[in-house]
């Protein structure tokens, strides 16, 4: 009886799977399909309103490398993103150790860490903007690591804290009774354990600083040290705006991430998905 | 670890500070009207205006993304093939620059040349282009669009991780005596993972009350100010209009309002971690 209700129910529940999932990658991934496509449209096929361009042209993505400086503001972006990373996992790492394990600042640090990440990012705007400019770091990029590094300790810390965690505490027992101090058990001892976490963390906190813009923007006013997030932003607010083109920049600002996308999947699944499961 | 303290509490004594001050960006701290800046707020309907969209954004759009990332999830957890694929795929919204997003949404949506009106335009469903991000509610409707676009994959990364983490003898059990799989995902995956959905949710609303960079890149808070959420406000204060002093004083308010919201949510959440089984 059971298995007849079984069988009848389950063609009709996969057809349903199946168009569900369908649907789901058409959503995801339509937007970055039409960006794509656009990037090979002449002018006056972009303004035709059909998906795919009727005569391809790379003329576009030959404009555009010429007429802004995007090979300059890939490279800020990168710097940003790779050496604010390093800033972030540097401090928060032997923080989280700290907090984690030895118990230092008790309940109420952890939780101010994390209440810190509630505060949008436009709280501290203008502190930061006063800040940064009575040190002389407006419109450089070592001002703007400083700020996604510092800015994005709250996130290193829920995701280390993750992984921390599920080391076994006699591990550091053992090291201390070898007469190890702090500083080498965290760095010798507890960070090649948790490498793939570092790692994870690190990437996370790199594409969130390569994805900043509203730091990013009121910080940095000048070309060299533009980010292409800015730059794309900028790009959309002149007046003729050539779709095409906008297309071909935005698209080499979402390149890299992808390519980490696509080669540290399984790192950014677990670094995302460890502080939140139990 | 001092200086995460000095980071984050050095920006909130000088907003306080700057609340209170007549401030222009170029000359802070010029005056001390110390209740001016609140008392204009207060008379201020564009912005209370503001705070009320944020909260019309903030609280339903994460609920929405909730619904869709889980039957994702869902649809993962399923012995699918192609799963993998679905996995690989949902990652990339999540991954791209919000600004970039923007543009690809902006190509879709735009009056002339955009996709949407284009096949709109075709098959006969309209006479006219509708101009999506220049007209309401169309323009209040794409930031939430493209913001689901965005986000719904994190709350299915997530999910997933938990349907995964789910006890399987329970779900075996249940099946055994018979219950359907609706009966299961209702009365047994759901109540077991609501401590979990309810942190995925408040980590939405949370990040959803930050939302910037969207407005700024779809519609730039127009049609007039109608798209124009808190946090594009306080920027638009500063930088273009740069009377910090009254920036800051919407920040205080708007960091209050984030924390009423919020903290219910947090309170909710550790209701049903001591109460799950």
């Amino acid at each position: 009886m059971m298995d007849a209700r079984k069988s009848r129910k389950r063609p009709l529940g996969w057809f349903v799977a199946y168009c569900g999932a369908g649907l789901v990658i058409a959503f995801f991934v339509l937007p970055i399909a039409f960006l794509v496509s656009v990037s090979f449209k002449s002018p006056d096929q972009a303004l035709s309103g059909h998906f795919l361009p009727g005569r391809p042209t790379l003329d576009n993505w030959r404009d555009t490398f010429q007429i802004i400086p995007l090979v300059r503001y890939l490279f800020n972006s990168v710097s940003v993103a790779f050496f604010s990373a390093i800033l972030t996992v540097a401090f928060a790492f032997p923080a989280t150790y700290a907090m984690v394990r030895l118990k230092i600042g008790g309940r109420f640090l952890p939780a101010f860490t994390l209440a810190t990440y509630v505060a949008p990012p436009v709280v501290a705007l203008i502190p930061l903007f006063l800040l940064l400019r009575r040190v002389g770091l407006l419109n450089t990029l070592t001002g703007l690591v400083v700020v996604n590094g510092l800015g994005n300790l709250p996130v290193a810390f829920w995701l280390l804290s993750g992984f921390v965690r599920r080391l076994p505490p006699e591990i550091d027992e053992a090291a201390w009774l070898d007469g190890a101090g702090h500083i080498t058990v965290v760095w010798r001892i507890i960070a090649p354990m948790i490498a793939p976490g570092l790692a994870a963390t690190a990437l996370i906190c790199g594409i969130l600083a390569f994805d900043e813009f509203l730091l990013a923007s009121s910080f940095s006013n000048d070309p060299s040290s533009r980010t292409l997030p800015v730059a794309i932003a900028l790009f959309q607010g002149e007046r003729l705006v050539n779709f095409g083109q906008m297309a071909v920049a935005s698209i080499t600002g979402i390149v890299p991430v992808y390519l980490i996308a696509l080669f540290a999947q399984r790192w950014l699944v677990g670094g995302l998905t460890v502080g939140s499961i139990k | 670890m001092v200086g995460l303290a000095v980071f984050a509490v050095y920006p909130f004594i000088d907003v306080l500070a700057l609340s209170f001050s007549k401030s222009s960006l170029g000359r802070p701290f010029q005056k001390w009207p110390v209740a001016a800046n609140y008392l204009a707020l207060a008379r201020d309907e564009t912005f209370r205006a503001a705070l009320v969209r944020t909260m019309i954004f903030a609280i339903p759009v994460p609920l929405i993304e909730m619904t869709l990332g889980f039957s994702v999830a869902l649809l993962l957890h399923s012995s699918l093939r192609g799963a993998g694929w679905i996995r690989g795929v949902i990652l990339l919204p999540l991954m791209t620059p919000p600004m970039m997003v923007a543009t690809a949404w902006k190509l879709i949506l735009a009056p002339a040349g955009g996709l949407l009106d284009g096949v709109l335009l075709r098959t006969g469903l309209l006479d006219q282009p509708i101009s999506f991000l220049g007209t309401m509610p169309w323009a209040f409707l794409s930031v939430a669009v493209a913001d689901i676009w965005q986000w719904t994959p994190f709350v299915a990364i997530l999910s997933y991780a938990a349907l995964q983490g789910l006890p399987e003898d329970v779900v075996e059990a249940a099946r055994v005596d018979g219950a359907s799989s609706s009966n299961i995902l209702w009365h047994i995956t759901l109540p077991i993972l609501a401590p979990t959905l309810l942190a995925i949710l408040l980590l939405r609303v949370v990040i959803a009350f930050k939302l910037f960079d969207l407005v700024y890149g779809l519609t730039f808070g127009g049609p007039g100010f109608d798209t124009t959420v808190a946090a594009f406000q306080v920027w638009r204060t500063a930088l273009a209009q740069f009377d910090i002093g009254l920036a800051s004083a919407q920040t205080i308010i708007f960091a209050i309002l984030v924390s009423l919201v919020t903290l219910p949510l947090t309170w909710l959440h550790r209701y049903s971690e001591a109460h799950a089984g």
